[in-house]
C-alpha cells in the first residue's frame, strides 16, 4: 500500500514539476493604462526576463492582476502562492538600487517564480509617503504617474526539474528506508 | 602494510587530539577571504580537511570502509549531505536563491563539522588515548578561561568576527561594557562552549577520584564565572537544562534542591546577566519599560515606514534638528516604540529581529521549497532558530535527515548510561546533558553552524561513541 502511494505521489510530483508553463517575461501582459519603462536595468537587455511599467496601479491591484495571469499561462488549478518579502530583497531578485516599497513573490513550489517589485511614492489618496516623493515620467512624454511596477521572472529548465525531483524522490525513499531501521 | 596502517591511526589520533586543542584556542584569523561573504576559509579548515584526507585513505587501507558503509549513523550523515547537495543545486539552477560559491561553501561547512564526528569515533581506540583527550580538553576549556580573564582585566587582544570589518581578522580591545568572547570571537560562542564544558565537568566531578574533583570543581566554577561575564542568558538558561539533566540521569536528584538555591543565589546578585534576564521579562513578555516617543513629526511618521531602500533626509543644519536627534544618554538609532533604557533596548532588539526578520525568513523558505528549502546560506549569516534554520535552508527532508542523525547518537550514547566503567558511563550521562543542552542553545542560537562550537559537539560525541568501545 504504501509502495502504491509513493509511486503515485513521485508520478504526480512529476506532472507537477514538468507541467508546461510560461517560458520567458515576455508572455506576461503589461499592466493596464500603463507605460513600459525603457530605463537601463527595466529591460532584458540589461537584466535577463525582466519588465517595468509606470502606471496608476496599487499593490492591491497589480500583484493580484499578477497573480491571475501567471496561473493562467502555467495551466494550473490553483493560484501561484504570494511570499511577502522586505523590501530590501528587491537589491537581490530584481538589480541592485531598484527602489522599492513593496517586494512579493508569486510562486509554484519547485517550479518557477515571479518577482513583483512596487515603488509607490505615494498613498493612493494622492498624499506623500515621504520626504522627496515625485510622479514618474516615461522618456519625453508629458505623462505623470504614481506608480512603478518592475516583474522579473525565473523559470526553471526541464533538465534541472527532472533532476530535482529524482533528488528528492531518491531522498525520501532513503529517509524512510533508513529512518525505520533507526527507529526499530 | 599493517605497520603502515598502525603508523596512520596513531597520526590520526594525534590530529584529533590536536583539533581538540587548536579549534577552541587559535583565533578566528581568516587565511582566504570569499567574495561575496565574511565567512572566511581558516588555518582549521585546512587542518581538518587534511584529518578528513588521512581518515579516509586509513579506513580504506583498514579495511573498515566496508563496516562503515553499513553503519545506520554514517548512513544518516550519508544521506543529510545527499540531500545537502541537492538541496544547493535546487537553490542555484531551481529556486535561484543563492550564490553558488557562496552555497557550496556553506554546504562544504556542514560536511566539514559533521566529518569530525565519524572520525573521532573511530580513531580513538583506547582507554589512556580517551583519558589523553579528557586531560587536552580540561587544560583547553583552563586556557579559555584564562585568556577571556585577560581580555577583561589585562587588555589581551579581541578577534571578533560580529561584523565584516572585524572579521577581517582585525585585533581588537574589549571596551567598556563590552563582553569576552576569548579565542571565540563572539561572546555567544564562547557561552555556548562554556555551558557544554560545565556540563560534563559536572559529570566527570561524579566520576573521579577525590582528588581530582578539586580542580574539576575550580575549573567548573571559572568557566561558570566567565559564562556570567558573557551575560549570555540563553547559554546560562541552557547550562541550568543541561546540569539538571544530568542530575536526573546520575540519579542524584537531592542536587536538584542545590542547583536551585545557586540560580537563586545568581539570580539575585547584582549583575549584567540578571539586569539582562529582568529585560527580558518586563520589556518581550509583559511589554513594560519607558518607550521612546519620537521627537520630531518626521521621526514619529519614519518610524511607521519599512523602506530602507529609499532615500532618506539626513542632512541638517545642527544635531539637535536632526531627522535623527535624540536627547543625551539615548541611543541615537532609535525609533518611536523601542525601550529607552539601553539594556531593555538591547533585549528588545535581540528579540524582535528574531521575531520579526529572521524567523519569518525562515518560514518563507521552507514555503518556497517544503522539500529542500532554499539552500544553505539562503537565509543569510544566521536566522539564530537552529531548527528553523534547517527548515527554510534544507526543508524537511534535510532537516529529517539531520534529526536521524541526531537520534541515532543520541541513542548510542543513552546506551552508555549502562555501561560498567564508571567513568565511561558518567562521561556518556554528561554528553547527553551537554546534548541537550546544545539543542536549547540551537532555539535562539545557530549553533550547529557556529564553527568552533559545532566542531566541538561533534567531536566530543564522536568521543562518547569511540568510549564505547574502548578497550583497556
Amino acid at each position: 500500500m504504501i509502495k502504491k502511494v509513493f509511486i503515485l505521489f513521485s508520478l504526480l510530483l512529476l506532472i507537477y514539476m514538468l507541467w508546461p508553463g510560461p517560458g520567458k517575461i515576455a508572455d506576461f501582459a503589461p499592466l493596464p493604462s500603463s507605460v513600459k519603462s525603457t530605463l537601463a536595468g527595466d529591460n532584458i537587455e540589461q537584466v535577463s526576463n525582466v519588465a517595468a511599467y509606470f502606471s496608476d496601479n496599487y499593490r492591491g491591484f497589480v500583484v493580484p492582476y499578477y497573480s491571475k495571469i501567471y496561473q493562467s499561462l502555467s495551466h494550473l488549478p490553483f493560484p501561484p502562492m504570494r511570499l511577502n518579502h522586505p523590501p530590501e530583497y528587491s537589491w537581490n531578485v530584481i538589480k541592485k538600487h531598484t527602489d522599492s516599497t513593496y517586494m512579493e513573490e508569486l510562486v509554484y513550489p519547485l517550479r518557477d517564480s515571479l518577482y513583483v517589485n512596487g515603488f509607490e511614492p505615494f498613498y493612493e489618496d494622492g498624499s506623500l509617503k515621504f520626504w522627496g516623493s515625485t510622479k514618474f515620467t516615461e522618456g519625453s512624454s508629458p505623462d505623470l504617474w504614481y506608480t512603478k511596477a518592475t516583474i522579473r521572472y525565473y523559470p526553471a529548465g526541464t533538465t534541472v526539474k527532472f533532476l530535482v525531483w529524482g533528488g528528492i524522490i531518491f531522498s525520501i525513499y532513503w529517509l524512510f528506508r533508513l529512518g525505520k531501521r533507526i527507529f526499530i | 602494510m599493517q605497520k603502515s596502517v598502525t603508523l596512520l591511526g596513531r597520526i590520526l589520533f594525534l590530529l584529533v587530539l590536536f583539533l581538540f586543542v587548536f579549534i577552541p584556542l587559535y583565533p578566528k584569523f581568516p587565511l582566504f577571504n570569499v567574495a561575496g561573504t565574511f565567512v572566511a576559509i581558516r588555518l582549521e579548515d585546512l587542518m581538518i580537511g587534511l584529518t578528513v584526507a588521512l581518515w579516509g585513505i586509513y579506513m580504506v587501507l583498514s579495511n573498515q570502509f566496508k563496516t562503515l558503509i553499513k553503519d545506520k549513523l554514517f548512513l544518516a550523515i550519508l544521506l543529510f549531505f545527499f540531500i545537502g547537495g541537492v538541496s544547493v543545486f535546487s537553490a542555484i539552477f531551481l529556486t535561484h536563491s543563492v550564490t553558488p560559491h557562496i552555497g557550496f561553501l556553506h554546504f562544504f561547512r556542514r560536511i566539514e563539522f559533521l566529518m569530525l564526528l565519524p572520525i573521532a569515533a573511530s580513531v580513538v581506540k583506547t582507554k589512556k588515548q580517551f583519558i589523553w583527550i579528557l586531560i587536552f580538553l580540561g587544560l583547553t576549556v583552563l586556557t579559555v578561561n584564562g585568556y577571556a580573564l585577560g581580555q577583561q582585566y589585562l587588555d589581551w587582544p579581541v578577534i571578533s568576527t560580529t561584523n565584516s570589518e572585524f572579521s577581517k581578522g582585525l585585533i581588537l580591545g574589549l571596551t567598556p561594557g563590552g563582553r569576552v568572547n576569548s579565542t571565540f570571537a563572539g561572546h555567544y560562542d564562547l557561552a555556548v562552549f562554556l555551558a557544554m564544558a560545565i556540563v560534563i565537568l559536572a559529570a566527570l566531578f561524579f566520576a573521579v577520584k577525590k582528588i581530582i574533583k578539586i580542580p574539576i570543581v575550580i575549573l567548573a566554577g571559572l568557566s561558570f564565572l566567565v559564562l556570567m561575564m558573557t551575560t549570555a542568558r540563553l547559554s546560562f538558561a541552557a547550562l541550568l537544562v543541561g546540569i539538571l539533566s544530568l542530575l536526573l540521569l546520575i540519579k542524584k536528584r537531592k542536587y536538584i534542591l542545590l542547583l536551585v538555591v545557586f540560580v537563586a543565589v545568581v539570580l539575585t546578585y547584582p549583575s549584567q546577566l540578571r539586569d539582562r534576564f529582568i529585560s527580558t521579562i518586563t520589556v518581550n513578555i509583559f511589554h513594560q519599560g519607558q518607550r521612546y516617543e519620537g521627537r520630531t513629526d518626521d521621526q514619529k511618521l519614519r518610524s511607521q515606514l519599512n523602506i530602507p531602500t529609499l532615500a532618506i533626509k539626513t542632512s541638517s543644519n545642527s544635531a539637535s534638528t536632526s531627522t535623527f536627534a535624540t536627547a543625551s544618554g539615548i541611543a541615537t538609532d532609535i525609533t518611536p516604540g523601542e525601550p529607552i533604557d539601553t539594556t531593555q533596548l538591547g533585549v528588545y532588539r535581540s528579540f524582535q529581529i528574531r521575531l520579526n526578520i529572521e524567523w519569518p525568513r525562515a518560514i518563507t523558505a521552507l514555503k518556497k521549497n517544503p522539500f529542500l528549502g532554499t539552500g544553505y546560506s539562503s537565509l543569510g549569516i544566521a536566522t539564530d532558530n537552529d531548527f528553523l534554520r534547517s527548515l527554510g535552508e534544507v526543508g524537511f527532508l534535510g532537516t529529517a535527515a539531520f534529526v536521524l542523525v541526531l537520534l541515532e547518537a543520541a541513542k548510542r550514547i543513552i546506551s552508555g548510561l549502562k555501561n560498567e566503567n564508571t567513568l565511561i558511563r558518567f562521561f556518556s550521562a554528561g554528553v547527553l546533558s551537554m546534548f541537550i543542552a546544545f539543542i536549547v542553545n540551537g532555539l535562539f542560537i545557530d549553533v550547529f553552524e557556529a564553527s568552533k562550537v559545532a566542531s566541538l559537539f561533534w567531536l566530543i560525541l564522536g568521543l562518547n561513541l569511540a568510549a564505547l568501545k574502548l578497550k583497556e
